[in-house]
């Protein structure tokens, strides 16, 4: 079918704007083909009856449908005033400057749309066009906000704002995961990544919708049980006691982890999910640490064990609220500085995004934990022995650390110096990929969606993890280095999806355990191939 | 809401089909909700001793525990958890002990 949408048709009532078609998405390679005419199972019947799903297959909110033209009247009034205030100074003083500049400027030129994952891998649905999503709220803006906007719209391009532009334009939110790529290639700056993430602004800061894993799920349950696992501190706590016996049982070699140590140099934040999903990362770290003499402490007082800030993808008060929390036990911990495990998105936030939020003496050191890791490896004081880490390696590049703050080469130094099998992937550094979970894709699992990551947004990844070694034998383990715990879930996804560990060898993990895996005096490895040790 | 009828009674549960009201947990929820979850025949002592652990463990510290965990406090491997729960330990254990779905970067 031809795809001739148009930014005005996204008002206009019918059964969807996009289908993907068996053949649609983009080729993969052998051994996979058997997945080439795999599209995603239709929405049940009585889900469509219920909530809003005119946009296309899937769905990350899952809004309900209003029951009178009453209550469409209201949404539509509501979503106005949320509008207006994204263009107010004293609304969005943070990020009223770059909306506007990304508003008024946009040549489509399409160099963003090339450079977007979701649109190619699509088969380039014109709704996943980078720039569809915006030239709707551009249009919107123009028509509504601006001086005239109902005279001229005629010649800048008219839209009607209605409900079903406004429920598909929510959900359309959320099919961009903020990686920015298109941010980066476009020659006059626009973002289109950031107008997405405005729209979500305003969809849950002045309406109350949101995917529920990112809030009510996400930083309600964070601020209120300490974290969005759900983990109250005598949870984390027993989770960490137990990975202490694992990594004396693992590695032979014996960890105390330390908690709530006043004066220490260094406070030390997991993203929580680590300690339950990926325990041996918590542990090597720890094992790390101790081994190089460090003076360092974990906290558990509540949301102080869980670096994740879900806000930075949907609303600002929640990202303030997290990370006002986050910096205040680091005062009170009275800690040198704040260093940030292995997490993407908790990197962007407490680093960066809170920035103008933690003045004074909020305003405590923040570091990445790539950075402490290659101090630590700089420093000398640990012997490590490469051959321990003799198999292939690829990295990816987490977007929120190294497309939008630039860590590019501390994990790069280590890795070029413990792991003999390292090749890049194809391209890389700020050019790399999303793994395709970015903006809180990786934790939503409600209806079908994790089907539409798996066979859309992740499958550039994947296209480019068996790239990176396709000139191994299937039978050779491989290990895709992903330091991000949300890059981590996404990719466990994509392996577990196409079969790839059966069918190509494929295992994943963490840069830290790579370091552990070739510390000198280790008894035994911690990086295992399914049952396999990964050194004898 | 979706709703489930499990040995002629109605129990709300959320998209992916965890029970949503904790407090409505019976052993014969998880026993007519097996075979949904792939388990063939009647719940036997091994199944029980897994759910068990898991609701206890969820009463103390408000999460399912880590699978690794599980394994060690009841001295079973992997595999045998699977075999077990074929849908899984997160996901048809889970489901059975009437537990949350997991949530956070998990």
């Amino acid at each position: 079918m031809k795809d001739l949408i148009k930014p005005a048709d996204i008002s206009k009532p019918s059964a969807g704007l996009c289908r993907i078609e068996p053949g649609d998405l983009a080729t993969l390679p052998p051994p996979y083909e058997d997945f080439n005419a795999t599209v995603l199972k239709p929405l049940p019947a009585d889900k469509v009856k219920a909530l809003e799903t005119s946009l296309d297959d899937t769905l990350a909110i899952g809004i309900p449908k209003p029951a009178t033209p009453e209550e469409e009247e209201e949404l539509v009034r509501r979503f106005l005033s949320g509008l207006t205030k994204l263009f107010e100074k004293k609304n969005n003083w943070t990020f009223l400057q770059p909306l506007l500049l990304s508003m008024e400027h946009c040549a489509r030129c399409q160099t963003c749309s090339e450079a977007c994952p979701v649109f190619e891998m699509s088969g380039r649905k014109e709704i996943y066009r980078p720039i569809f999503r915006s030239e709707v709220l551009r249009r919107i803006y123009k028509k509504y906000l601006t001086p005239g906007g109902k005279m001229t719209a005629k010649w800048t391009g008219d839209i009607d704002l209605n409900w079903t532009a406004i429920a598909r334009l929510a959900e359309l939110a959320y099919r961009c995961s903020l990686c920015r790529r298109c941010a980066s290639v476009c020659p006059i700056g626009v973002d289109n990544g950031l107008i997405t993430h405005e729209l979500r602004k305003l969809f849950s800061q002045e309406m109350g919708i949101a995917p529920k894993e990112l809030h009510e799920k996400g930083t309600v349950l964070h601020l209120r049980a300490g974290s969005s696992t759900g983990m109250n501190p005598l949870a984390a706590k027993d989770s960490v006691e137990f990975i202490q016996e694992e990594m004396e049982e693992i590695t032979g070699y014996k960890v105390d982890i330390p908690w709530d140590v006043e004066g220490a140099d260094i406070l030390l934040i997991h993203n929580a999910g680590e300690m339950l999903a990926w325990p041996e990362n918590v542990g090597a770290f720890a094992i790390l640490f101790q081994a190089a003499g460090l003076s360092w402490t974990l906290s558990s007082e509540t949301t102080g064990y869980d670096a994740v800030n879900y806000g930075l993808w949907y609303d600002d008060v929640q990202l303030a609220r997290v990370a006002l929390r986050h910096a205040d036990i680091a005062r009170r911990l009275k800690v040198k500085k704040i260093v940030i495990g292995e997490c993407g998105h908790a990197h962007k936030a407490l680093i960066e995004t809170s920035d103008r939020l933690l003045t004074g003496d909020l305003n405590i050191p923040r570091e990445s934990a790539l950075v402490t890791l290659e101090a630590i490896v700089r420093s000398g004081k640990l012997k490590f022995d490469p051959q321990k880490n003799d198999f292939p390696v690829t990295l990816h590049d987490p977007c929120n650390y190294v497309r939008l703050m630039g860590i590019v080469e501390p994990q790069r130094r280590i890795l070029r110096q413990i792991a003999p099998g390292f090749r890049e992937m194809t391209p890389h550094g700020v050019d790399n990929y999303c793994c395709g979970g970015g903006s809180g894709f990786a934790i939503m699992s409600g209806y079908n969606f994790t089907d539409w990551r798996n066979l859309v947004s992740s499958r550039k990844k994947f296209l480019q993890i068996l790239q990176a070694f396709e000139s191994e034998p299937p039978q050779t383990p491989k290990y895709v280095c992903a330091p991000c715990s949300n890059c981590k879930g996404a990719i466990r996804d994509i392996l577990g999806y196409y079969d790839a560990e059966k069918r190509s060898r494929l295992y994943y993990g963490g840069l830290v355990e790579l370091l552990v895996n070739a510390l000198d005096g280790m008894k035994k490895p911690i990086i295992l191939f399914g049952d396999e040790p990964s050194w004898k | 809401m979706p709703q489930i009828e499990l040995a002629g009674k109605m129990y709300e549960v959320d998209e992916d089909g965890f029970l949503q009201e904790l407090d409505k947990w019976n052993e014969e929820f998880a026993e007519a909700y097996a075979h949904a979850e792939e388990i063939e025949g009647k719940l036997t002592e091994e199944h029980w001793k897994v759910i068990n652990y898991l609701r206890n463990y969820y009463q103390q510290f408000g999460i399912a525990p880590m699978i690794r965990k599980i394994c060690k406090d009841l001295k079973i491997d992997m595999k045998k958890l699977y075999e077990l729960f074929p849908t899984g330990p997160a996901k048809g254990a889970c489901k059975l002990a009437g537990l949350s779905k997991p949530t956070g970067c998990v």
